[in-house]
Order: structure tokens, then sequence, then C-alpha cells
């Protein structure tokens, strides 16, 4: 296939697909509309335990003393577990699955021997006969907890005499990007603008807490059913209760929901060491509280943002300071660093660049995975800043933009080039578009619009050499049957492989069955996370689909007379391409290559591109295999009185080379586009010396139906994704411009900015007065 | 001593026999029953995906007792439909992609049944306030608004629920 | 989750006031919607030794609204209440409150008598009914008594309601004509949260001026209540904006907000000022 200039040529249109690309139903919809799909905490088996976790209550102490006894001595109670039952047993948190090996060495322990590090770390496991009996056991256990001093914000815990939480100093990860001269760059800066940006906690709040059921089955392989994006845990789980890797199977189910919350190990390795301990199959389902501290959060981030512009608007160089907080353990930390790193000048054309990024250990909860993994962070201050810069040359804001981006074929902070075509300024215009005229604003209402443009990774981090299986396989009777690894978080990440396989092979949605998630029995496709599912396991499939077509058309030509590349598949018929009426049923054709031996599947693995390091020093080479890049337009209103927020448009602009299912597409524009708002406006974890004070969905507050409008979704296609059939990764991208947009559309109707996420109605009244006073002051020395 | 109690429930037009606690919730009770479609979030009335029918009104099967629901005619996401054929709602948050992971779904469809009855053609802010206490993190609810009025027109078309 | 408690549920008021009579031995606690008690008891701030449910007492709910007066049953739920046009004519705070009280399942089960008896300064349908001036019946084994809702709370989470008693009406009287109510409560998202300030305001004009004028606040004290000093303000006055504006500021004075995981003291003094202002001016203007 020829390469595509996509700066110059437009993208095909849409006529060949007769599947992809289409609004079909989705295969797990009708099964989860009517209550019958089964998730992980659906399963029970007879003789099923009960399990409870036992945790700390403060963030930073000495575990002086635990005593289980009376807890063990409870009727019902048939096993309770502590540090002191696993010697010397640690548990690695490095990058899940994938390669087996680990990068890093951030073992940490299973259970607290002795030192507390967050609050709600877990102290104890407790199995029983019924839940009851378990909840009433953890009344029974005592616990003395020295309080040590901690540390609870990373500037801090980097200051010296700070109390040490991890490695020597508490860095747990940094970064470097130096592209360029950015002294020079300054120089030649007209203008200098500095910002600094500060992000939230975020809690993924799946609606499904983490839930999961253990048992041994005959051949002493310890089965777990568990609520996962990740099925390759299993590896980890066998080398933490030192049993060999075929003797763990990981068995997903539809999950309700991940984020990146159930990336990391949550319930798996409980349940497999009490499932060996009472030889015995346990159950256990995190309480939503337990989930608030049980997994890991959305890194806080400071970013420090100094910009050299011209007068006519161009960038001449960036500095970024990141100092992100990665709480008590590292878990995926460095990774999160890096995303942010790279992301870090945003969509923009930035010769001059330097970077310098964090991460930085403390008491607070650890933080991990969350949609968006640090690229997410960067967008939301790059973009305020872009916002900030435009300002400080009275330039328009759309305007300054354009004069910036960067082009498909150029490069990105890195040195990157990416493969795809690069597509923000149509995005931006195109929402921007959308937006309209502002709704007129009424006596302490004011309006205000913004928008914010981005780039976001699809595909995991190149110098892990990403791999994904699929198999693809006709039956007898003409029945598709796929089977992958893949874990299913909501995005219809099977259905989409099915629509896929069906459109390779000619035949319609309903004719396919996807089995998904099983460790033992699926082809591993590596996890659902980084964007990466419709990419990597959408090619595996479709390559997988294709190597059966081909057998499957070659023996259909031998029956039309005619060259392989003369016949097609659609539409459950194969036909001779100039000549319809030379056809068959796919069925018929099924039927005669079954008799004839003809092999009617195939496993297919699809490789990322590999790659090594990015340059420790500047941070160049290549750290993804391609970039997603769109644009999200918001108006809100702002209620100068009570600083209540409302947003009222909400418009979204995004490249997604191919949709495979548009209806999909959508659904995760719109579902980012809550948890975006909800990162903006209202969602804020709060800690008091490390202890959570939202410890539930009252007090931590996500978007309902009556705090969103209805958003708009302008999907633009330029089929240059490295994605099957041209395709790029949404799940992330959805959410990641979001939340800037919406602080540049509420700087926009208040006329100042806070530079503080969540911007709650307090923080906005807060800098109305703040900036008030300081009008107040100016006009008085005037005088 | 065990405050146990014999109670039938009469759930989707069955009665079931169940011996529990006074604590009990309907929740744990329907589920312990193997009613797996009724789905725990948060346990606490914050979230609505315990969600079912009782008497016809939508009620977090969380916040009510077991005991308190015998005698009462409760209705899950299972027990809408007729055989085969999906309910309206069903239908309509299946075919319009108002379904991503479907773990609010029961939920929020009883709910919708709930307003529905109550209020046969809601307007978008109707459906609003109907589904606020119903939290959803996968769809962003625009698609669910749709499914609601889609399967509110073709559940006035029939003139029955 | 696990408790321990009896469970009795009978079908009658007396039954119920016969249970209550026990003088709280076992320590006892009345059930109605669950909305506040199940939670309370899974959190463990509730240990009762028995629970009352009231949810088959059908003399308990029921809409009176003949003539002067209005009566409500103390197991009204919110639903019910949203439910009613005749609720809408008279008290439209009890609307404004009941529209945007929980979400949909909890609107069906939380009853009016739980909100009053739950006790806590935010509950959404107190700032209404003060605005309204309603009454509260209590009902005992030893006979009924009714309070008004002003004189109900004493001080946090302290009421005048003896152990033995149960609310069973809350009453009203129908507001004069040329007379506004209203409520607004702020929260950290619209739909089905714990309120940071909420306002209810009633204001009825006679002669150009204003008759009468209820403040009354809610989330901002240890208890839902009345700003009366400025209402005194208010009472027997045209409205100007410079009185409104003493009004609200003086509303402010008559709360005492705390820092909470919600909103710090001093925003909820500020929405108290710029609530009060923006409601009390709104039905001036609507009655000019």
């Amino acid at each position: 296939m020829t390469k595509v200039d996509h700066a110059t040529q437009p993208a095909p249109a849409n006529v060949e697909f007769s599947q992809v690309g289409k609004r079909l139903t989705r295969t797990d919809a009708p099964g989860k509309a009517a209550g019958k799909t089964p998730f992980a905490g659906d399963y029970v088996m007879p003789g099923m335990l009960h399990v409870k976790v036992v945790r700390a209550d403060i963030a930073s102490a000495r575990l002086r003393r635990l005593d289980v006894s009376k807890a063990r001595a409870l009727q019902g109670v048939v096993c309770v577990i502590t540090a002191a039952d696993l010697p010397d047993r640690m548990v690695a948190t490095d990058i899940p699955g994938q390669t087996g090996q680990k990068r890093l060495d951030t073992d940490q322990q299973i259970l607290v021997r002795e030192r507390v590090r967050y609050f709600g770390e877990p102290l104890a496991l407790i199995a029983a006969e019924t839940r009851d009996i378990a909840e009433q056991a953890m009344e029974l256990v005592e616990f003395e907890l020295e309080p040590t001093p901690g540390v609870y914000d990373p500037e801090e815990a980097l200051k010296p005499g700070a109390p040490i939480v991890q490695g020597t100093d508490n860095v747990v990860a940094q970064h470097k990007i130096k592209k360029g001269d950015v002294e020079a760059g300054f120089a030649e800066a007209d203008v200098i603008v500095e910002n600094t940006f500060k992000t939230p906690f975020q809690e993924h709040a799946f609606l499904e807490p983490e839930v999961g059921l253990a048992w041994i089955d005959e051949n002493d392989v310890v089965n777990i059913r568990v609520s996962t994006q990740v099925i390759e845990h299993f590896r980890a789980v066998a080398d933490a209760i030192d049993v060999p890797h075929n003797k763990v199977r990981i068995r997903g189910a539809m999950i309700g929901g991940g984020f990146g919350g159930k990336e990391d190990m949550t319930v798996e390795l409980y349940l497999a060491l009490l499932a060996k301990q009472t030889q015995r199959p346990v159950r256990l389902e995190y309480t939503r509280e337990d989930s608030f501290v049980g997994h890991g959060k959305r890194h806080p981030f400071k970013l420090t943002y100094r910009t050299g512009v011209t007068n006519e608007g161009k960038i001449t160089a960036v500095d970024v300071q990141i100092i992100a907080d990665s709480g008590a353990y590292v878990f995926l930390s460095p990774y999160v660093l890096l995303y942010a790193a790279v992301a870090a000048p945003g969509p923009y054309r930035v010769d001059n660049l330097n970077v310098y990024a964090r991460a930085v250990a403390t008491n607070n909860m650890f933080t991990s995975a969350f949609r968006g993994f640090g690229g997410l962070q960067a967008c939301a201050a790059y973009e305020q800043q872009m916002d900030e810069v435009a300002k400080a040359i009275g330039m328009d804001r759309i305007e300054f933009r354009r004069r910036n981006f960067l082009k498909s074929g150029e490069p990105i902070s890195t040195g990157f080039i990416p493969p795809s075509a690069i597509w923000t300024d149509q995005c931006v215009e195109k929402a921007w578009a959308a937006l309209g005229e502002p709704t007129p604003a009424r006596g302490p209402i004011k309006i205000g619009q913004g928008i914010a443009a981005y780039q976001q990774s699809y595909g995991r981090l190149t110098f892990l050499h990403d791999t994904s299986e699929a198999w693809v396989g006709v039956e007898m009777d003409g029945t598709v049957v796929v089977r992958s690894g893949v874990t299913d978080i909501g995005a219809g990440q099977t259905s989409a492989l099915g629509q896929i396989a069906v459109e390779v092979l000619g035949v319609t949605l309903e004719n396919v069955v996807i089995y998904n998630s099983d460790s033992a029995v699926t082809p591993l496709a590596g996890t659902t996370t980084a964007t990466r599912a419709l990419y990597m396991t959408g090619n595996a499939t479709k390559m997988a689909a294709e190597a059966v077509r081909e057998r499957l058309v070659e023996r259909a030509a031998k029956e039309f007379g005619v060259d392989p590349d003369e016949v097609d598949m659609a539409f459950n018929a194969v036909f001779v391409i100039d000549n319809p009426d030379k056809s068959m049923t796919f069925i018929e054709l099924v039927r005669i290559c079954a008799l004839e031996g003809i092999h009617r599947s195939e496993l297919a693995m699809f490789r990322a591109p590999f790659s090594g390091y990015l340059d420790p020093e500047t941070g160049q080479g290549q750290a993804h295999p391609d970039y997603t890049y769109g644009a999200h337009a918001i108006e809100v209103s702002v209620d100068t009185d009570t600083g209540e927020v409302k947003v009222l448009k909400s418009i979204a602009a995004h490249d997604v080379g191919q949709c495979i299912n548009p209806a999909a597409v959508e659904g995760q524009i719109e579902g980012g586009a809550q948890n975006g708002q909800g990162y903006a406006l209202s969602e804020e974890m709060l800690y008091e010396e490390g202890r959570l004070v939202t410890p539930s969905f009252s007090e931590y507050l996500m978007p309902t139906s009556m705090d969103v409008p209805k958003v708009e979704c302008i999907i633009l296609e330029s089929r240059s994704g490295i994605g099957p059939f041209g395709a790029k990764g949404i799940g992330e991208p959805a959410m990641t411009p979001v939340a800037p947009a919406i602080a540049n559309a509420v700087a926009d109707a208040i006329g100042v900015r806070v530079h503080e996420m969540p911007i709650t109605p307090e923080r906005i009244v807060k800098a109305m007065r703040d900036a008030a006073f300081q009008l107040d002051r100016g006009a008085h020395r005037e005088e | 001593m065990s405050r146990e109690k014999m109670i039938t429930l009469r759930i989707n037009g069955r009665n079931e026999e169940t011996s529990v606690p006074p604590h009990r919730t309907l929740l744990e009770a329907l589920r312990e029953l193997g009613h797996v479609e009724v789905k725990s979030g948060c346990e606490k009335g914050d979230c609505g995906t315990c969600a079912v029918l009782v008497d016809g009104i939508a009620l977090d099967s969380c916040l009510t007792l077991a005991w308190m629901a015998e005698g009462r005619e409760i209705t899950t996401v299972s027990g809408l439909g007729e055989g085969d054929a999906p309910h309206p709602l069903q239908q309509a948050f299946s075919d319009g992609g108002g379904i991503q992971c479907g773990y609010c779904t029961p939920g929020m469809i009883i709910a919708a049944k709930s307003m529905i009855d109550r209020n046969p053609d809601p307007s978008e802010d109707d459906i609003r306030i109907g589904l606020s206490g119903n939290l959803c993190r996968c769809t962003g609810y625009t698609k669910i608004f749709e499914a609601v009025t889609e399967a509110a027109s073709v559940m006035r078309a029939r003139g029955a629920s | 989750m696990y408790a321990e408690y009896d469970l009795a549920i009978p079908e009658t008021l007396n039954a119920a006031l016969g249970i209550l009579a026990d003088g709280n031995d076992p320590k006892t606690l009345a059930l109605a919607g669950g909305t506040n008690l199940i939670v309370d008891i899974r959190a463990r701030r509730a240990r009762p030794e028995r629970v009352v449910g009231l949810g088959d007492i059908d003399e308990l709910r029921g809409l009176d609204g003949d003539g002067e007066r209005i009566s409500i049953g103390a197991r009204t739920t919110v639903s019910d209440l949203l439910a009613s046009p005749e609720i809408a004519g008279v008290a439209p705070s009890l609307i404004d409150a009941a529209k945007v009280f929980g979400g949909q399942m909890v609107r069906n089960a939380a009853t009016v008598g739980g909100n009053i008896a739950c006790g806590s300064p935010a509950a959404d349908l107190v700032p209404p009914l003060l605005s309204l001036d309603a009454e509260v019946t209590l009902a005992s084994k030893s006979g009924t008594r009714t309070v008004a809702l002003d004189d109900y709370y004493l001080g946090y989470k302290q009421d005048v309601r003896r152990p033995d008693e149960l609310i069973t009406k809350i009453s009203w009287s129908r507001l004069p004509e040329n007379s506004v109510n209203s409520f607004y409560k702020l929260a950290r998202r619209v739909g089905d949260a714990i309120t940071v300030t909420g306002v209810a305001v009633t204001l009825a004009v006679a002669n150009g001026t204003c008759a009468k004028a209820r403040i009354a606040l809610g989330a901002v004290a240890p208890v839902v209540l009345r700003a009366k000093k400025a209402e005194a303000l208010l009472e027997g006055q045209v409205l100007t904006p410079a009185l409104i504006d003493a009004a609200a500021a003086q509303a402010v004075a008559e709360c005492s907000p705390i820092d909470d995981v919600r909103a710090s003291a001093e925003y909820r003094r500020h929405t108290v000022e710029a609530l009060t202002r923006r409601l009390v001016s709104q039905a001036w203007q609507e009655l000019s």
C-alpha cells in the first residue's frame, strides 16, 4: 500500500466496509441489558469462604503489635493471614504482565511487616464461612500502630531531613528532555510567561468494586476469577506464592469499569494465598471504602511552565518542571512520569525544550495508572498555559495555537515523527466552530468558552517490546470464533475484535462469538491499558482473520476457476468480483474446506514497534508507537456570586483514524467527558495527614446525570493510524483535553484563572475576590 | 441467639424462600438467592446500581431490609421483558450504545422504568432528575438519555409496560 | 453488612407506639425510609438493639390539603411531595428541595418525618418547612403533642422528641395571597449531593410592604435555623436593595458554619449572604 502523505492528501472515502465503521449492536450489549452477563463477583462455589482485609488506620507508623488470636478463635473463621505467615514473600509491582521481566526492583511487602506507609495498608486477611463472621472477626483483630513522622507533600519530601518513604531520597523516578537550546530560545522571546498548575488525586470510581474468587483445581492449579484489566498477572501471583507459572490461571469476566484502577493487582494475590492456605474456594469483594484505599490513584502533579514567545505568536522555548506525588509505593510512577515528560509541550512545534520531571514518594495513597497516565496531567497544564500565553501577547487563543501546531510528518518532543496524520488543526477548528455564539450572560451569571487540544499516545512504551495474540477460526457451519486473552473493561474491546473478524471474513456480526480473558486457554493479548487493545489485539485479530481468509479465498478461486485476487467475500457470500453470478454462500465454501482439511483457523501475533530506551539526558528516541490528536471545546456558565459552574456545551473533535464502531467511539468520548468534567470541577480526594476523609461516593463527587450536558462528537477519520484499518486509539484521548478546556472556559468567563484543580466554587470565589483586591490595590496606588 | 427468620420474597413473579437475620439487606438476600443481576456498588445508597422495583417503585436494595420487603412485588432487571423478548428499555439501551461496562445498567434500567411508569413522556430534564441517583462512569449519560427517550416512546406506543 | 438487632414490623401506629413505650430498653430506633438509618448502622454510628420498621403503617401517610391548614403524614416520601399538585401549590420551597433531594431511589424511600428526625443540619426539607412555620405532631402511648418546628431542635442532633415518641404529622398554614416561597440548595454538584448551604425564603407582601419574612438556613450551623434578626429587619418595610443587603449580612451573623470536607466556614458565610440577598430580591421583585 502506498504511503499516504497525510499532510497533503485527503483520506479515501469509506466505501468498502460492510461491518467495520457501522453502528452495530455490540456483541456484549444484549446480555448486559438482560442482566445475564456475569461479572467476577457473580461467581460462587460450594464451600466458598468469604474474605475481609484488615487495614492500617494511620498513614505513617510502626506496627508494634498485631494480635489475631481472638479473630482466629471466632467460630466460623477458617484462616487469618498476617505478614508473620509470609516470611520472605514480596510481590512485584513493576509493569504488569507482558514479558514477565521486571525492569525495576519495586517489590513490596504483601502485608505490613513492620512499617506502615499509607492509610489503609493491609495488615491481615481473614477468611470465614460467612461474610458476617468475617466482618465480626475484623473487629477482633487487635493492633497497635505507633505513629512515625510522615510526609504528605512531594516538595516537603524532597527537603533534606524529610522522612524517607522510598529509596534514599524519596525520588522514585526522574526524566529529562532536552531539545535545541532553551537559553537561546528564551533570549529570542519577546515575552516570557510562567505559570504553575496543580492537578489533584483522582479516584477511578468504577461502579464495580474489586472482586474475585479463587480455588485450587484438580491439577493443583490456582484458578482466580477476577475483575482485572490484566490476566497476565498470573506470573506475578505465581512468583509471589512460589509456584510455577503454569500453575496459576486467571480467568477474567466482563469488567465493571477499570480506567487503570484494575491495572495493578488488587485482590488476586490475597485470594491465591488464602486458597492455597485453606484449600477451599475463597471470595473477596472490596467494599467501596476498601476500593477507595485499596488501589492506586491518579498522580497529583505540580507543573511549572515557562514559555517564551514572539509578539507574532511563535513559541521560541518551553521549560517544564514537573513534580508528581508517587505516594507510598512506586508502582507505575516511573512510566506515568515518562508519559508526562513526553507529552509536556503538547501538540506543538517546540524546537527548544527543556523538561525535568520527578516522581516523589510520600505517605499519601500510592498512585498508579489512570486514564491518560501522565499525558493527561501534562495537557491539563499545557493547554491552560497556551491560553495564558495567548493572553499575554494579546492574540486570539485559536490563532496562537494554529501558529504553533505540529503538522503531519513533524517530530514530537522526543524527536520521533508519528507515522500517522496530525490533524489537531482541523479538530480544533471544527470543535470551536460547533460551539457557536456564546449563550448570553445574565446578571451574575457569566459565560465563558474554552478549548483544549492534545497529543495522547496509543500503544504501550515501545521499549517494552509489546506483543498481542489472537486466534480466529471458522466452524464447520460457517460460524466464527475469536479467542483472545484481551480483557473487556466496557469499551467494547471484545466486540471490536468480532467486528474486525467478520469484516475480513465477509460475514456479519451475529455470526461471531468471542471468547476472552482466560490466561490458560485464550492466546495472551496483553493488558487492556495504554489505549492498546484495539491497536494491538485488533491488529492481531485482523492478521489471523486474513490468514484464514486467504486460504478460503484460494479454495473458492479454484472452485470458480479464477485467480484469488478476483474473489471477494461479503455479507455471508463469496463471489467473483467482476462476475457476481459466480458465487456461493460462505457456509458452502466452509463445508468444502472442512472436507478437504484446509486449515480454517489461525493464531497470529502482532508486534508493536520495538525500540530502546529514550536517551537518559536528552529524552530523544521513540517512546510510543503513535499518537492520537484532537480537541475538546467547552462553554460554561459561572455564577459569580456562588462560584458554581455549569457546563453548557461540550463538543469533542478527534481524529480516530477509522471507527470500528462509531457508537463505541462516541461512547468513549462521552464517557471521557464525564471523567474530565469531574476531574476539573467536582472530584476531590481530601487527606488529613494521609488519612482519606472523602471515603465514599457521597463525599467524592463524580458528575451525575444532572451535572453533564449532552456531548457532541465530531469524529474525523484520517485512516492513517497503525491500528486495524487505519484506526488510532481513543480510550485515553477521549478524556485528556476535557479538564483544561473547562479550565480555559472558566477563566474566559471570570477573567481570572484558578491554577489548581478541581476548580471548585470556593476556589472561584476566592480567585475573584483576590483579583478584585489586587485591582483595588492597583487603583489606590495610582492615586 | 439466632435472629434468623424464614421469609418469602416474591421476585419477578415467583415466591422464593430464604432464612435471614433482621440486618440482612434486600441486596444481600437477592444475591444470595442467585439474583446476581442485582449489582452492588457502594452499599450505602450513593450509586444506584442495586436498584430494584418494589411494588413498581425503584428502591436501593442496599437500603432496604429483606424482612421489610416481604409481601411486596420485587422486580429485578431479569423480570422485565416477556420471555425471550427484551423490554423496550433493554432493547434501546442495547441497540443505542447506552451500555459500556454494563455494571450500572440493571439499576439504571430499573430507575428508568420506575420513572417512565409515573411519567410516560419524560423530557430530557425529567430523565436527568429521574436518573441522578444512578452513577455511571463509562457512558457520560448521553446515550442513556437517548435510550430512555426512545424506550419511553416505544412504551407509549404499546400503551403498556 | 453485619449488625445485631431485633426487628419489629408493627402494622399499626398503636402497635409501634406500644413497642416504643418500653422506655428505650432495649435501645430502639425507628426505621422509615432507611436512607439515613441503614447507612448509619453500617458505619457503626448507630448501634440499636432493636429497630422498629414503620413501612407497613398506612396511617402515617396521606395528605390533607383542605382548608386553612395542610397536613402530611410523616411517612410521606420525597417522591410523594414531587408528585403532589397540592404541595406544589402550597409549598413551592418544598418542591424546590425535593427536586434535588438525593436520587430517585432515595426520594422514593426517604420520608418527611425521617428527614426531620435525623437531625442533620443539612436535611433539605427542614429549611423549607421552617420557612412555612411548620409544626410537628409527636405521638406516644401517653398522647400526642404538637411542637413548632422552630422549637424542635435543641442543638446538634438533639431534639425534643422523646425515645417513646414518633413524628406522625407535619402541618402548616396556607401562605397568604401575595407571597413567594422558595429554596435554593448549593452543593458541590447538582445531582444527589449533601448540601453546602441551603436557604429557604418566604416573603409575603401587604400594602406595599413586607408583611412576613422567613429566612431559614441549612448546613451552616449545628441546627437548621431561622435568621430571625434578619427577618425582623425586613418585616414591615419596603425592601430596598440596601435593606436586603443589610438583611443578608445579618443572616450571616446569625449562622455559625464550620469547615468540613465540602466547604470552609468562610465560603459558607459568603454564600449565605449571596443566596439570602438573591432569594429575597427575587421574591420581592416577583411580588412588586
